[in-house]
C-alpha cells in the first residue's frame, strides 16, 4: 500500500482533495467513515505535502487568525540580529585578548613585588613593578579604544576585565603603600592607569575589591618582617 | 632594607585621616544609592511579570467565539503594563545603567515580549518584531530621558519563552477542534526555533538560552505530535467536534473497526 502511495502522489493528490472536503464535511454516516480513514493512513504523507496548498479547504471557523504572511520578514529581522551580536562576538575576543595580556603583565609585577618578604632593596622591587605599570597602562588605554566603538556599552563587557583589574588594583595599592605608606586613593589609582578621563574609567566596585584582596598581602608581610625583628614595619600597618 | 621607606614617610593611614575617611564615605554613599536603585528595578520587573503573565493568560481564554473581546482585552491589559510599569523602569534607568543593571531587570522584559510577541500572533499571525516594540517604547519618555530600548538579547530570550506559551495554545485550539490553527502554529513555531538555532550561538552569556531551546525544541514536538495525532486519529471526529454547532454525540462509544 505504502510505496503505491508514494508513487501514485501527482494522481492521488486530487483525490486526497475530495476526500479531504468529504471527510470534514458535515454528518458523515458511519458506514462511510470506512474509506475516509483508510485513505487518511494512506494519503498521511502526501496530506503534509498538500497541506500548505490548501489553507481553505476545510470548513474554517472565524477565529483562526488570517493567512500567514511567508516569513522573509522574521528572516530579515533575525538576519540582522546574526548580524548584531557577530560583530560584538568579535568585539569580545579582540577585548579578551588585551586583557590576557594585562593578566600577564599584572602577574608579573605581583611576583616582583612578591620579592618584599625577602630582603631585597625596595627600589629595585619597585622599579620591575613600575615598568610592568606602564605596560599595563598602555592595555588599558588600548582596552578604551575598542570600546569607543561601541559607547555605553562599558558594563555589557565588563565581566571580562573584573577580576583583572581587580588584581591590578590590589597589585597598585600594594605598592603604593611600600612606597608611601598611604592607602592608594580611587582618583590615584585611575590617574596610574591613564583611565581618568573619557568614558573608561575603573569601576568603584573593583577598586574596592581590589583593596580587600591587597590586605591579604599584609598578612605575610607581617609574618616575614617579625621574622627579621621589624616590629616597627608592623605596626604602621 | 624596606622598613626604611615605611617608617619614614609618616603613614596617614594609620590615624585614620579626615581624607580616608571623606573618600571611604562617599563610595558608601555610591554603593548604597546603587543598590537601592537596584531594588526599585528589581521591583518594577517584578510588577511587569506579574501584569505581563496576567495578559497571557487572558490570551489563554480565546475561543472561537470570543476572540475579539479576549484579544482587545489583552491588548489593552498590555497598553496599562507599558504605561504604568515600564514606565517606571524608563525613570530608573539612565546613561551605563541599561547594562551595568540589566540582570535587575531583564526577567520583567522577557515577560513582557512573551506578552507582547502572544498577543500579536493572535491578532495576526506574525511576530512583533525588535524595532516595533522599541518605536512603541520611544513614547514612554519625554525628551530629557533616555528611551528605553530594549536589547537583541532580551527579546530573543523573551522570543523563546513565547513558544512554551504557543505549544499551549496550540494543544488547547485543537481539543475545541481548530485544528489548522494548530497547525499554523506549528509552522510558525517551527520557524522561530529555526532562525533561533543560528542566533543562539553567537549570543553573549548562552547557558541561559541554550536551556530555553532545549524547551523550545520539546515545545515544538508537542504541538507536531498532538497535529499527528489529530489527523491520525481524528478525520472520523473531526465532522463531530467543532466544525458544527451542534457536536452529534451519538458515535461516542461506537467501537473502532472497520465494519
Amino acid at each position: 500500500m505504502r510505496p503505491a502511495a508514494v508513487a501514485a502522489t501527482a494522481t492521488a493528490t486530487a483525490a486526497a482533495l475530495r476526500l479531504r472536503t468529504a471527510g470534514a464535511s458535515l454528518s458523515a454516516p458511519p458506514a462511510a467513515l470506512l474509506t475516509p480513514r483508510r485513505a487518511a493512513l494512506l494519503l498521511l504523507p502526501l496530506r503534509r505535502l498538500c497541506s500548505p496548498a490548501l489553507p481553505h479547504a476545510s470548513a474554517a471557523p472565524d477565529s483562526q487568525p488570517p493567512p500567514r504572511l511567508p516569513s522573509p520578514i522574521m528572516d530579515a529581522q533575525f538576519e540582522s540580529f546574526r548580524a548584531q551580536l557577530d560583530e560584538s562576538s568579535t568585539l569580545r575576543d579582540r577585548i579578551r585578548a588585551v586583557v590576557s595580556e594585562v593578566e600577564s603583565a599584572s602577574r608579573v609585577a605581583t611576583a616582583a613585588l612578591l620579592l618584599v618578604h625577602q630582603p631585597v632593596p625596595l627600589e629595585d622591587v619597585l622599579g620591575k613593578a613600575k615598568a610592568q605599570v606602564e605596560v599595563i597602562k598602555g592595555l588599558y588605554a588600548q582596552l578604551a579604544e575598542v570600546l569607543k566603538e561601541c559607547p555605553g556599552q562599558y558594563y555589557r563587557y565588563h565581566g571580562d576585565w573584573k577580576a583583572e583589574t581587580q588584581a591590578v588594583v590590589s597589585m597598585l595599592a600594594f605598592m603604593h603603600w611600600l612606597e608611601t605608606g598611604g592607602l592608594l586613593m580611587h582618583a590615584e589609582a585611575q590617574e596610574k592607569l591613564g583611565l581618568s578621563s573619557g568614558e573608561f574609567s575603573l569601576d568603584v566596585e573593583d577598586y574596592l575589591t581590589g583593596l580587600c584582596f591587597m590586605s591579604n598581602e599584609f598578612v605575610r608581610s607581617s609574618t616575614h618582617q617579625t621574622k627579621y625583628s621589624s616590629y616597627d614595619f608592623i605596626l604602621c600597618k | 632594607m624596606a622598613t626604611d621607606a615605611a617608617v619614614a614617610a609618616d603613614p596617614p593611614a594609620s590615624k585614620g585621616c579626615p581624607a580616608m575617611k571623606a573618600e571611604f564615605a562617599k563610595h558608601a554613599e555610591y554603593l548604597n544609592a546603587l543598590n537601592d536603585k537596584r531594588e526599585r528595578l528589581v521591583k518594577a520587573s517584578r510588577d511587569i511579570t506579574m501584569n505581563s503573565k496576567k495578559v497571557i493568560f487572558q490570551v489563554h481564554r480565546i475561543s472561537k467565539v470570543n476572540k475579539e473581546e479576549v484579544l482587545s482585552k489583552a491588548e489593552n491589559d498590555l497598553a496599562a503594563v507599558v504605561n504604568q510599569n515600564i514606565g517606571k523602569l524608563v525613570k530608573e534607568l539612565q546613561g551605563t545603567d541599561f547594562w551595568k543593571l540589566r540582570r535587575a531587570y531583564t526577567f520583567g522584559v522577557q515577560e513582557y515580549v512573551e506578552a507582547a510577541t502572544l498577543c500579536r500572533f493572535c491578532r495576526t499571525g506574525t511576530l512583533l518584531s525588535l524595532v516595533e516594540i522599541n518605536d512603541s517604547l520611544l513614547a514612554l519618555s519625554d525628551k530629557s530621558v533616555e528611551p528605553l530600548q530594549l536589547n537583541v538579547l532580551d527579546y530573543v530570550l523573551g522570543v523563546a519563552d513565547l513558544s512554551g506559551e504557543l505549544m499551549r495554545l496550540a494543544i488547547g485550539r485543537i481539543s475545541d477542534g481548530e485544528v489548522e490553527y494548530a497547525k499554523k502554529i506549528c509552522a510558525f513555531v517551527r520557524d522561530i526555533y529555526r532562525e533561533l538555532t543560528l542566533v543562539v550561538p553567537l549570543m553573549d552569556d548562552n547557558s541561559e538560552m541554550k536551556k530555553k531551546m532545549e524547551v523550545m525544541l520539546q515545545s515544538v514536538v508537542k504541538i507536531e505530535n498532538a497535529c499527528f495525532n489529530v489527523h491520525v486519529r481524528g478525520s472520523e471526529y473531526i465532522p463531530l467536534l467543532g466544525s458544527s454547532a451542534d457536536p452529534d454525540y451519538s458515535f461516542f462509544g461506537a467501537s473502532d473497526f472497520d465494519q
